[in-house]
């Protein structure tokens, strides 16, 4: 019996003498630093960025890692930046803030990337951004539109995309002008989706537009009819949602269903993308969409850079994949005219310069947060989808009253 | 072994100074999930009753820590030990309700009940920002976070083996075994459910209040996240539920394997993850543990 | 009580019902299965999800009317249901529940990522059956009357099948006691098979319907499957009726609750509705003893 004893622990005390010399040998094959190869002058500029590629935002994560993807090619041809190839390190977040913030740590410490490009959402910007602050890392953090981030005194992360309070500006002051006396309006209660409320209540303030009806719902909320019923009552003449692709297709289905009829449908995300089409085909015209971006933008290079991305993923651009693209141009741009990978000159850069990508115009306040560039109103028209909105950048003459279900053939 | 232990326990405490940031944020992580995945043994792998919500306690944590830190300017460690107490106060007011359940509506009552905190979360703008989320400031440094997340999983782990070494613990496993023949043989059953169900619940609450501090920004859809109930009980039974070390084993190769998956197949490392859980239930039903028990490398022992 | 806001009120419940039926398709098979094998499947959401792609890509390639698709996703997820039974499953119905759960876990997360990584994480929907029919003042979504009256008699004719024939009366009888079933000659083997193919044809026919009403990308499945285990314990678990009934009623108090609260809060009601069930009649409306 004792003998049997000391023969199990002596294998327990071999196993996990074992078990501690592998995880040794495992720790320190991590924390020995990477083999530096022979300095030559020419090595290539790394650059890293984790990426949602699966999970909640697989979709748009990937578009953006599109949009590096051809940026790294295109600047490659021309031949490379300051001289040197760049090359990107990607990793994919899961959709996940703490693992994104476990990426930038990594991406930073253990692969020591020259550079850093922002990840996707406003959820993993807010943690990567955390990281990127502590090593000093200026970040261009395409993908996020999320006003909250640069309100916490950030010195190393700029915005890209048009904050969301002004998200749908266009669509209030458009309104106005057109004589809407009222607006109802409804968001996903995510930090996106209100922000683009927040800002839009607070427009429609300034122009004397009367909010009469305003709620929240929850993501993936699979009936309107209630919420639709009530703002049939109040008859109002927007209405506005701060929303994702599948709300938008359903409010308008289901508004569509209880004859609701205001004189203007605008929602935040949705309208803008090729799929509300393809969810609605007719029932999506004449309804009201805010873009960051769009294809048929008359600005330089957006052409090429469509037909490149259909050459090379076989569809349409959306602006996750244009901001992707724009953003590391305007990485570019710092990064050219400081002449060096020295992250504080180039985030001094970044701060100050002003400059205009595919993606559209580029400046930032002392918070980092983007001022330059608008929001584009979007309304399908005969199964196009124009922009018709601020007025230098239409493509088409918004219509303006939505006429009543009943009357569409 | 003693031996063993000592040098395990000086490389963990020495790691941040030599090992690189981000090897300290995986571990950090980890010691996390062992924290969760240890937790959430306590009360369903030795008393069987299985929570689908335990994620709820984490969240509690999470949101009394933030709440804590920047309304009232609570120092972290404290903020998140508080955050640790109310997820035992609330654990204490609904073991009420919850613990009378059993099987499969204990589960699903849990999974209701987190999704419900969820909601009043978002809802409860005035308080939690709802869905704005909270911003905490930053974090001068992962050291002080690594130490609080190994703090935590070595308290966990003790605990547990006391327990399972204790007549304390050996209630539980009666309960697992038969509830009605434990109360025949004189257990008070509610008493030692309840106790199971409030220490399963502090730890959760302390990393949920590291947690938040560490990653500087919360908000619902991420801290009561039902994915992180889903990974506590895999874990779990990845290394072996009912078992001090189990949770251990499972949540450090689980952390391990998922690292290593991702960096090579970050399009299909979910569909593996996916594969690989079927494989064990199938293969290894009583988790690593079993397997090693079966081969004689650990010993057939409750306090393993 | 003014007459317009009656009519809102009915309108309102009108919206509760149909919504429901979609509910019941998914509850009900969640439950034929779990009564029968006491096995939670966590796939329900998944195969539910690939009913809904199945039509989506026949409508979208070849054109078929979505009603006419559920002749193929109904036997194919028949097909895939067995198979998951019968290599998978199968071999843990007899170990712990939690065995059968973690199984059913895995295989909802390969077939999720999967899905991801073909289809993308883009939103599809079918826009067939538009607008509503208006009877009176009020309006019958037309998309949301056609799944609703499929479900019924898909729903209606698996109840019948359990309560008239042979074999359904052969499952009951497993449901109840598989032990006993076994020894009145029943093979329980292959009614588990069969259940099993049951229950995934029946999700596919709540996806398949759901993508006329809805948007569906691969994690869709995930947003259902909480709520349809939230109505299994509401109706009773095992209970096929009883299911039913707690989908109705789930619909029923969504739209009330977000009619005369909010929209978010309406997201809350399942689970509250849960836990009062809960506290007040453990076993469900409908639900066996236990």
């Amino acid at each position: 019996m004792g003998e049997k004893f000391a023969q199990i622990r002596m294998s327990r005390r071999k196993f996990l003498k074992y078990a501690g010399a592998s995880a040794l040998l495992g720790l320190s094959g991590c924390v020995l630093p990477p083999a530096t190869p022979a300095p030559v002058p020419k090595k290539p500029i790394r650059i890293g960025a984790s990426l949602s590629l699966t999970g909640t935002y697989a979709r748009t994560g990937q578009d953006q890692r599109n949009g590096y993807e051809l940026w790294r090619k295109d600047v490659n041809e021309r031949g490379g930046l300051l001289g040197r190839q760049v090359e990107f390190v990607f990793y994919d977040d899961e959709s996940k803030p703490e693992t994104g913030a476990k990426l930038y740590e990594k991406l930073i410490t253990e692969d020591k990337v020259d550079l850093v490009l922002g990840p996707y959402s406003s959820p993993v910007t807010f943690a990567a951004s955390t990281v990127t602050e502590k090593y000093k890392h200026p970040m261009v953090a395409t993908g996020s539109a999320a006003t909250n981030i640069w309100g916490r005194g950030y010195r190393y992360v700029f915005q890209v995309y048009t904050p969301d309070d002004f998200y749908m500006d266009g669509a209030v002051i458009f309104g106005a002008e057109k004589g809407a006396k009222t607006m109802a309006i409804i968001n996903e209660n995510t930090v996106f989706a209100k922000g683009a409320a927040r800002g839009a209540t607070k427009k429609a303030k300034e122009v004397g537009i009367q909010v009469v009806f305003t709620e929240e719902y929850t993501r993936g909320a699979p009936d309107f009819s209630p919420l639709l019923s009530k703002i049939k009552a109040l008859n109002p003449d927007i209405l506005l949602g701060g929303t994702y692709l599948p709300d938008s297709v359903l409010i308008t289905r289901q508004a569509k269903e209880l004859d609701v009829n205001p004189k203007m449908f605008a929602f935040s995300v949705g309208p803008a993308l090729p799929d509300f089409y393809k969810s609605l085909s007719k029932d999506a015209e004449y309804i009201f969409g805010a873009s960051q971006w769009e294809p048929s933008l008359k600005l330089p290079g957006v052409k090429e850079f469509v037909e490149k991305y259909k050459a090379a993923y076989n569809a349409e651009p959306g602006y996750h994949a244009a901001g992707g693209y724009g953003g590391a141009q305007i990485l570019e741009e710092a990064v050219k005219k400081v002449g060096s990978i020295d992250l504080e000159k180039i985030r001094e850069t970044l701060a100050a310069m002003e400059t205009t990508t595919i993606f559209g115009k580029y400046k930032v306040n002392e918070q980092g947060l983007q001022v330059v560039k608008p929001s584009y109103m979007t309304q399908w028209q005969e199964g196009k989808r124009e922009i018709v909105y601020p007025k230098e950048a239409a493509t088409a003459e918004p219509r303006y009253p939505t006429p009543p279900w009943k009357e569409r053939k | 072994m003693r031996r063993v232990i000592a040098a395990l326990a000086a490389i963990l405490l020495l790691l941040p100074f030599f090992a690189s940031p981000y090897i300290t944020a995986l571990l950090l992580l980890i010691f996390m999930y062992i924290t969760l995945a240890e937790s959430w043994n306590i009360l369903s792998g030795y008393t069987g009753y299985v929570s689908f919500g335990h994620v709820a306690f984490f969240g509690i944590g999470a949101y009394t820590a933030a709440l804590l830190i920047t309304q009232k300017a609570f120092p972290w460690i404290l903020a998140s030990l508080l955050g640790g107490i109310v997820a035992v106060l609330f654990a204490g007011v609904i073991g009420f309700i919850c613990l009378r359940l059993r099987g499969p509506y204990f589960a699903i009552a849990l999974l209701g009940l987190n999704e419900a905190i969820k909601v009043i979360a978002t809802a409860w703008e005035s308080l939690t920002r709802g869905g704005y989320g909270i911003s905490l400031p930053p974090v001068p440094d992962l050291r002080s976070i690594y130490y609080a997340m190994l703090l935590s999983a070595t308290a966990v782990v003790l605990l547990t083996y006391r327990l399972a070494s204790s007549k304390f613990g050996l209630r539980f496993l009666a309960i697992r075994e038969d509830e009605i023949g434990a109360e025949g043989i004189g257990i008070n059953t509610t008493r030692y459910k309840h106790a199971a169900f409030i220490l399963s619940s502090f730890f959760p609450g302390v990393v949920g209040g590291v947690y938040a501090y560490y990653l500087s920004y919360i908000e619902p859809e991420s801290v009561f996240s039902v994915s992180i109930t889903v990974k506590m009980i895999v874990m779990s039974m990845f290394g072996g539920a009912g078992t001090v070390l189990g949770p251990v084993i499972g949540a450090a190769s689980l952390a391990l394997v998922s690292e290593l998956f991702w960096a090579k197949f970050p399009y299909l490392h979910q569909v593996m993850f996916g594969a690989l859980i079927v494989a064990v239930v199938l293969f290894i039903p009583g988790g690593v543990v079993a397997l090693l028990q079966e081969r004689n490398i650990l010993p057939r022992s409750r306090r393993v | 009580m003014p007459v317009e806001s009656a009519v809102t009120l009915l309108q309102v419940a009108i919206g509760g019902v149909l919504l429901g039926a979609v509910y019941a398709l998914l509850a009900c098979g969640l439950n034929l299965i779990f009564g029968v094998m006491r096995v939670i499947n966590v796939a329900h959401g998944e195969l539910m999800m690939l009913g809904s792609y199945t039509t989506f890509w026949l409508f979208f390639l070849l054109g078929i009317n979505p009603l006419l698709s559920l002749l193929f996703s109904i036997p194919l997820m028949f097909l895939l249901g067995m198979g998951i039974q019968k290599f998978l499953v199968s071999r843990v119905v007899k170990a712990p529940e939690l065995m059968s759960l973690l199984v059913t876990f895995g295989i909802s997360m390969f077939i999720l990522s999967l899905a991801l990584y073909f289809w993308s994480a883009d939103f599809r929907s079918v826009p067939y059956f538009t607008g509503s029919i208006t009877l009176g003042s009020f309006a019958f979504s037309r998309p949301r009357v056609i799944a609703f009256g499929i479900a019924v008699v898909i729903t209606l004719a698996v109840y019948i099948f359990l309560k008239k024939t042979k074999l359904g009366k052969a499952v009951r009888a497993t449901s109840q006691s598989s032990e006993v079933a076994a020894i009145c000659g029943v093979d329980v083997e292959r009614i588990r098979l069969l259940t099993f193919g049951l229950g995934s044809a029946l999700a596919a026919a709540a996806g398949s319907l759901l993508v006329v009403i809805y948007a569906v990308n691969p994690s869709t499945g995930q947003t259902f499957i909480l709520k349809a285990f939230a109505i299994i314990v509401l109706g009773g678990m095992g209970s096929f009726l009883g299911a039913f009934i707690g989908a109705l009623i789930l619909g029923l108090a969504e739209a009330f609750t977000s009619f005369f609260f909010t929209a978010q809060l309406s997201e809350a009601v399942a689970y509250l509705l849960l836990i009062l069930v809960l506290l007040f009649m453990p076993s469900g409306l409908l639900g066996e003893r236990e």
